[in-house]
């Protein structure tokens, strides 16, 4: 924090919120930006969710004041996915899963601005915006997330409106929530799982939990119906399998193997493998791919249309200069909000370095960790490491690094908000 | 934490606040600390630095000796021990584990 912020902080009404965040700033617990590392550049980032918020913020820490930052994002504030099955059962607001910029902004120097990137021209390193604006740049970081495929039949606006992902937290989370309230007892609730890979694992299965405790106590005799088109259940499989089998018994009916062929939002019928189901409520998770920024660049080249990168720098295979982190780059890693944090440490860290004309650390260690509720006051967690292979180059998980709880307790459960309040920290404070 | 480190640490906040406006040392380009990037792998949980406020137990500033035996000890742990964290330490090798320690040893609480 420079002088200037700091009396800019000052000046603020004097909220107890403030106050600590200004004891927090003045401490420089949350760090401040070196003035004299000697390192300089333009870096762009498209993008400020988990991964853009979290590069931009470690671009200034470890590069310093020399190394400008300009953060395009689209939205006046991010709204969090993680947490955001519990909106469904009333346990959270979408506001209190919201984070704006303006600290990213006072605290740390980086320009936001709010826009939409259009196009990235890598060969002339500049990036358009939506309103004609180009920003050049040294480095680019693009981290948009990802965009969903259409499942045939919920081609038009208004079936999607009937029949929602509810996988990127906002709209269409209210109106998932809102058709739950509305089930009558008795009801069928139906949610299908894309083929992996797709953003966060145990997501999907977590939601079933949620949604048949909250259906168990106020809609009796409901179905959660899980159309799953993997093999199996792809993540915390002992505690999931658990939790469908014993503590959610006779609500949750999990079908693995299934494809989903359309989708009729007028009638509320699913066309499956397993044949027709009709349903109160469908909840249709489609396959997803790289942010259209990137589909649209010819920067998605991998398999699924993902960005493929080398992950010691993040930089995209095809386009120098451009590195791709989060879900819409195709790694070994899971495609979530923790690990995209930990991506972002990793491509700062290198984009640092090459600026200073050094090169990338050479054995990068990455981890995930997910906490699921599996009721409204117990949960479950997954962690997991990956550690930079150079026999294949690609992030390898390393020997018992993937690990699922014990069991399912309160004690996980009231971690998880800690767990949630120090990862948004380190991403957008 | 211990309830005499908080109370330094609130105690101290103006202090430390001028001398972050003015304690900017003089480098040039130079390599980035060793374990820094490593130990940002903590930074989820326990805060930027180790020094966290709503997350878990504050490492900044702990002995390395202190880090580096803990998550030893933290590896050997099976069954229902097992927490987040017991879960976490395993992956790391102890070349690893004694430069994270490192780091966060010379980190201010
Ligand atoms: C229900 C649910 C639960 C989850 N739970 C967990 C969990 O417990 N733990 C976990 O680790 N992960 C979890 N995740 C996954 C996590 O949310 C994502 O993996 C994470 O958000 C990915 O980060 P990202 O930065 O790649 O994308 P995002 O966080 O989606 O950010 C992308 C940003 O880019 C912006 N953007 C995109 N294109 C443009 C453009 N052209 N111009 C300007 N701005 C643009 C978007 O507006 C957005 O703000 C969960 C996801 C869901 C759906
Ligand atoms: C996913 C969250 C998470 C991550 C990431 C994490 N920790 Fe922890 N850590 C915890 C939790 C939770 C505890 C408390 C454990 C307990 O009390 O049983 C803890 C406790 C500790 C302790 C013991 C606390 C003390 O001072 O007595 C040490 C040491 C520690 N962590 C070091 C680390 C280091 C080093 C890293 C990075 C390499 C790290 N942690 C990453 C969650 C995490």
């Amino acid at each position: 924090m420079n002088r200037r912020d700091f009396f800019r902080f000052t000046g603020f009404g004097a909220s107890a919120a403030l106050l600590s965040r200004l004891a927090d700033a003045a401490t420089g617990q949350l760090g401040f930006v070196p003035t004299n590392t000697g390192i300089k550049g333009r870096v762009v980032v498209i993008g400020g969710g988990m991964a853009g918020a979290t590069v931009a913020k470690y671009l200034r820490l470890w590069g310093g004041s020399g190394v400008t930052v300009t953060l395009v994002e689209r939205d006046a504030a991010y709204t969090s996915n993680i947490l955001s099955n519990l909106v469904l059962n009333g346990q959270r607001t979408l506001t209190s899963l919201q984070f704006g910029y303006s600290t990213l902004a006072s605290r740390y120097g980086i320009k936001v601005v709010r826009g939409e990137a259009k196009a990235i021209d890598h060969v002339g390193h500049k990036v358009l915006l939506a309103d004609g604006t180009s920003l050049p740049y040294d480095r680019l970081v693009v981290a948009p997330g990802i965009e969903f495929n259409v499942i045939p039949g919920l081609e038009t606006a208004a079936a999607q409106a009937k029949v929602p992902h509810a996988w990127k937290a906002g709209a269409q989370t209210t109106t998932l929530k809102n058709q739950i309230a509305a089930m009558p007892s008795g009801g069928t609730f139906v949610m299908t799982i894309p083929a992996k890979p797709y953003r966060c694992p145990p997501g999907p299965y977590e939601r079933a939990c949620v949604v048949a405790d909250w259906l168990k106590r106020y809609r009796p005799g409901s179905k959660v119906i899980v159309l799953d088109a993997n093999s199996g259940i792809l993540a915390e499989p002992e505690n999931f399998s658990h939790a469908f089998d014993v503590i959610h018994q006779g609500v949750i009916d999990y079908h693995p193997g299934v494809t989903i062929n359309s989708i009729n939002a007028s009638t509320m019928t699913l066309n499956t493998s397993m044949g027709a189901l009709r349903a109160n409520v469908i909840n249709a998770i489609p396959s997803q791919r790289a942010g259209s920024i990137l589909t649209a660049s010819g920067l998605a080249n991998a398999p699924g249309q993902w960005a493929d990168v080398n992950v010691l720098t993040y930089q995209s295979t095809v386009a120098p200069g451009v590195h791709i982190i989060g879900d819409s780059s195709a790694t070994t890693q899971p495609k979530a909000g923790h690990i995209a944090n930990q991506e972002a440490k990793i491509c700062a860290d290198a984009i640092v370095r090459l600026l200073a004309g050094l090169s990338p650390d050479p054995a990068p260690v990455t981890n995930s960790a997910c906490y699921s509720p599996i009721t409204s006051q117990t949960a479950s967690w997954l962690s997991s490491r990956f550690a930079y292979d150079p026999a294949t180059a690609k992030m390898a998980l390393v020997a018992g690094g993937l690990v699922e709880a014990p069991s399912i307790s309160k004690d996980n459960y009231e971690e998880m908000f800690k767990w949630f309040n120090t990862l948004m920290e380190d991403s957008f404070a | 934490m211990s309830k005499t480190r908080l109370w330094v640490r609130a105690l101290s906040a103006t202090a430390l606040s001028l001398a972050a406006v003015s304690a900017q040392a003089q480098t040039t380009v130079s390599a980035p600390p060793a374990g820094r990037l490593l130990a940002s792998n903590c930074f989820q949980c326990h805060g930027y630095n180790g020094r966290s406020s709503k997350g878990f137990e504050i490492l900044a500033g702990e002995s390395a000796s202190e880090i580096y035996n803990e998550l030893r000890e933290m590896r050997q742990k099976t069954g229902s021990d097992v927490g987040i964290m017991e879960a976490h330490s395993h992956g790391y090798t102890d070349a690893q584990l004694k430069l994270i320690a490192t780091y966060l040893s010379k980190q201010t609480p």
